[in-house]
């Protein structure tokens, strides 16, 4: 990890605390591991509760350091963990694989959250990589959130396995797939077809499915998805017409092309760029 | 640990009052006494939702209860390792609280030694050293719940250490007072926090009675009142207390577990306070306000979290997004056949 992305975070940091907050930071974030970690824990004893302000400058740049990464809307307490994570000297792998390790096991909610977070800045990424499923195994909605949305570790370092994990659990829990970083780097077949299976529980259910995820598809229709289209072309929900609009059109199938061509209103907006998935992102 | 399940004799104090009480209000339905406390808020200080299901959690809220401690305690057999209760510390303050916010109710927790596992004295010595990294995590508001049960030496070294973490940590003690021989076992714990130099407007004693409550309040410390069906208080009683003490350091928990125990017996008796007269401050004294101000000492209690109705998405807000609403879990119809 950059020192200078500790810089930026530290830059952060100063514009939102109070001289005496600050000075706490910075005496814990020099000491010993142990001393540290005690900080990293107690945190909230000695900073206040607040959503801390970030400029565009910050969000550019520290997406330049670490592509994906942003701290945008974290409290003070989350940005301050983060931080001190990574004042923790890495030159021991050892050493720091178990001072980490300690912080990760004996965590309560907010903590993982922010160790999560951390993520893309700890050294050995490799390393992390199966507490990181682990998150997206969590059962608590925030834990799960610090690892799917605006985290670029997932895109970077899981398999397509973990990958397609991650991104049918945030649909299974009806949360916003475009917060996921990468999503369209890392589509891929299988994924596309386990999301058609999944649609059809769905529907045979009597649910829905939320409309963006079509998006997931266009690049593997297959003559079942294309029938999905069908299926949502004929939905009474507008969303559904627009998200097979919108996956027809980028897909390279004929049949797809040729089934889009039927519903000309839908056709044009596409066309015209009137109509984009950002509309369907909610 | 509250319930003893070797101690299943009725109090004889309950039946003692029944022929007084058999008024017209003695089984009275949630849907006649809901009016009586419209608008309430309640603070529950001892209850232990690892043990309670999600209906339990929606009754709750529905009836006023906004916030809650969650005292670390004995899980009716005893941990065989470390790591159980490494795990069961982690519940509290990770899982629980989480599955808390989901239904609308601010969790917080007191983690302590537990006085009858503390007679494993192998197992106390590792507890002891992990406790430290336990009792700063955010909305830890106290140590507890400690004190003695069979009071062995064990449990009073045990008693004594962590009374010397509380006051290293600037944390409230939530003590609990013995089944058997409950009188002198109270006696003895105020003594040796006394002993330990700790102000007893620090300390939570708790299950008293109509037999030590007013060594308890002579002394200064607070007096916390468990309505917990035949082995403790019953609400019947509480309210005589009340009358007779008035809601000065008087606080009222329920202690529901995986006994026999009613996780609505705050409502249920601020009700019953109101049937009888009692002034609504006085209410609001002993089922809320007198709990956070007590635990409130821990600093770890910010009342804007909860008192106008703990939203999930304030919560949701707070950690940075406000359009997911980390799961908040739907209301199902409760009373129809059909489960969608």
């Amino acid at each position: 990890m950059s020192d200078t992305i500790k810089h930026r975070l530290w830059e952060i940091i100063g514009r939102n605390t109070s001289d005496a907050e600050s000075e706490w930071l910075e005496q814990k974030g020099t000491s010993a591991p142990l001393e540290l970690m005690t900080a990293f824990v107690a945190a909230p004893r000695f900073l206040s509760k607040k959503i801390i302000e970030t400029t565009d400058e910050d969000k550019w740049e520290l997406n330049t350091e670490v592509p994906g990464f942003s701290v945008e809307n974290w409290s003070l307490v989350r940005l301050s963990r983060v931080w001190l994570v990574t004042q923790l000297d890495p030159s021991d792998k050892e050493e720091y694989v178990k001072n980490v390790d300690t912080l990760f096991d004996t965590a309560e909610m907010n903590e993982l959250v922010a160790l999560y977070s951390a993520l893309p800045l700890l050294s050995y990424p490799e390393q992390w990589l199966f507490r990181a499923t682990d998150a997206v195994r969590s059962n608590m909605g925030f834990v799960f959130d610090a690892i799917a949305f605006h985290n670029p570790y997932p895109e970077k370092h899981f398999n397509e396995l973990a990958w397609n994990q991650l991104v049918l659990k945030t649909i299974f829990n009806d949360k916003p797939i475009h917060l996921i970083e990468g999503l369209q780097n890392r589509m891929n077949e299988k994924l596309a077809v386990t999301l058609s299976d999944f649609a059809h529980e769905r529907w045979a259910a009597g649910r829905s499915v939320p409309p963006q995820v079509w998006r997931l598809v266009s690049r593997y229709m297959t003559p079942t998805i294309l029938a999905d289209m069908q299926y949502l072309y004929n939905s009474e929900n507008r969303e559904d017409q627009k998200a097979a609009a919108l996956a027809c059109s980028e897909s390279s199938l004929i049949n797809a092309n040729y089934l889009l061509a039927k519903y000309t209103d839908l056709e044009k907006a596409v066309k015209s760029g009137v109509l984009t998935w950002a509309e369907l992102e909610h | 640990m509250c319930l003893n399940p070797n101690e299943s004799a009725p109090n004889p104090s309950h039946f003692e009052e029944s022929e007084e009480t058999a008024s017209a209000h003695r089984d009275i339905a949630w849907n006649d006494y809901r009016d009586l406390i419209k608008g309430m808020r309640f603070f529950d200080p001892h209850i232990h939702m690892v043990s309670r299901t999600t209906d339990d959690y929606q009754a709750m809220h529905q009836a006023g209860i906004v916030a809650l401690i969650e005292p670390a305690f004995w899980v009716g057999q005893p941990r065989t390792g470390l790591s159980s209760f490494k795990d069961y510390y982690s519940s509290l303050v990770g899982w629980e609280r989480f599955r808390s916010s989901q239904f609308g109710i601010k969790h917080y927790c007191t983690m302590g030694l537990n006085s009858r596992e503390a007679n494993n004295e192998p197992l106390a010595e590792q507890v002891m050293e992990i406790l430290p990294l336990y009792i700063y995590k955010e909305g830890v508001v106290g140590i507890g719940e400690i004190g003695f049960d069979d009071q062995t030496p064990a449990e009073e070294k045990y008693y004594r250490l962590q009374l010397e973490l509380a006051k290293e940590a600037k944390l409230p003690v939530q003590i609990h007072t013995p089944h058997r021989d409950k009188k002198k076992g109270t006696e003895r714990s105020m003594a040796i926090a006394i002993e330990h130099g700790i102000d007893p407007s620090w300390v939570i004693v708790d299950h008293n009675n109509e037999e030590t409550v007013k060594s308890v309040l002579d002394k200064g410390f607070w007096a916390a009142f468990t309505i917990y069906p035949f082995t403790k208080m019953g609400n019947e009683r509480m309210v005589k207390v009340v009358e007779q003490y008035g809601p000065e350091r008087i606080m009222i928990n329920s202690a529901a577990d995986w006994g026999i125990s009613d996780p609505l017996a705050i409502p249920k008796t601020a009700a019953l306070m109101k049937m009888k007269g009692i002034s609504d401050e006085t209410i609001r004294l002993v089922t809320y306000q007198n709990a956070i101000d007590a635990f409130g000492k821990s600093g770890q209690i910010d009342v804007t979290d909860f008192e106008g109705g703990y939203e999930i998405d304030q919560s949701a807000k707070f950690h940075g997004n406000s359009i997911l609403r980390g799961g908040q879990q739907p209301e199902p119809v409760k009373d129809s056949l059909v489960i969608r």
